[in-house]
């Protein structure tokens, strides 16, 4: 009996152990995303600055990176560059920036200050960032060009993690 | 209120629509408190994304108000509550639903703290009944005593 109860206690220790030591190294704020492998959700912004109206489903045939962001986001003045760098070197890919909960003069200064290398659109009440289950700022969606999300990157992207992640949407 | 939603208006040409994720509503367009109240409850069921383990009706975060109106909204357009669960999901996966559902690796949360209860009850009943029906051990048998000293108190004790 006493053996019984012996082995039973390990084996829930055990699964216990199993399940924290899994856990060990994981962002708790990491979010799978299941938009990944499924069509991007379309949507339609204006852009800051031009007035521009730009169709997600306009872009269709070349690949396109959805990088969401705001001016009160710190990570974001440090992916800035990169973003901004990459978009100059890769004239097929189409960078879009959307910035929710934020001032368009805000944003102007930002850019202006910054640079600018693509539209960056104002979703002004965050409805397009939570159809594509934004977390936090910056995020980033890579869509493929037949529509697809291939994958989605948490926080600020050095040039190597964009160019890794937009390989999946060149495949 | 007015001036604020035609300036969305005018920025959003075209957002992603609930209609094209869950189906038109299935439920009532509800308005006044009890909108308040159901918006409140299902406020409740729904994680914030950039918070550790708090709802987004009790979240300050900004996300976590976009959810939150985004719930108000829907329930004034009629949408029932598994609708809008089902919405925010699709989007962020299982993830958002405080309550884990009964399904996959979510189902050993419901199942193991029973099945942990249930052996444990068990093994207290099965150690219980071996308690009751073991033989009560009959005392021990009085030793002779061969100590010197014990024998001569023995002797002062018993002397008349």
């Amino acid at each position: 009996m006493n053996r019984t109860v012996l082995i039973i206690g390990l084996i829930i220790v055990a699964a216990i152990v199993v399940v924290l030591f899994a856990g060990l190294g994981k962002d708790p704020q990491h979010i799978d995303s299941p938009l990944v492998g499924k069509p991007a959700p379309p949507f339609a912004l204006k852009a800051v600055g031009t007035g521009e109206t730009i169709d997600l489903e306009s872009l269709r045939g070349k690949p396109v990176i959805v990088n969401f962001w705001a001016t009160w986001c710190v990570p974001c003045y440090e992916e800035h560059p990169t973003l901004v760098a990459n978009a100059r070197q890769l004239p097929d890919v189409q960078f879009i920036g959307v910035v929710f909960n934020d001032e368009e003069s805000k944003i102007m200064s930002f850019l202006a200050a910054r640079g600018s290398a693509y539209p960056t659109l104002l979703d002004a009440n965050g409805k397009t960032a939570i159809a594509y289950g934004v977390g936090g700022v910056p995020e980033t969606y890579f869509i493929n060009p037949a529509g697809t999300i291939v994958a989605k990157f948490e926080g600020p992207m050095s040039t190597e993690i964009l160019q890794a992640n937009l390989a999946k949407a060149l495949r | 209120m007015i001036a604020t939603f035609f300036l969305i208006a005018l920025l959003q040409i075209k957002v992603p629509d609930a209609a094209q994720i869950v189906g038109q509503p299935q439920g009532t367009p509800l308005s006044g408190p009890q909108l308040e109240r159901r918006t409140m409850e299902i406020s409740s069921e729904l994680r914030c994304p950039v918070c550790q383990g708090l709802a987004i009706g009790d979240s300050p975060s900004i996300m976590a108000a976009n959810m939150k109106a985004q719930v108000r909204e829907l329930l004034q357009r009629g949408y029932s509550e598994q609708q809008i669960l089902s919405y925010f999901e699709k989007s962020y996966g299982q993830f958002v639903l405080l309550k884990p559902k009964f399904q996959g690796v979510n189902a050993l949360v419901w199942v193991l703290p029973i099945a942990v209860l249930a052996i444990g009850l068990v093994l207290v009943v099965s150690k219980a009944k071996k308690l009751e029906t073991a033989p009560v051990a009959a005392p021990p048998p009085e030793e002779p005593v061969d100590d010197p000293y014990l024998a001569r108190v023995r002797d002062l004790v018993e002397k008349p």
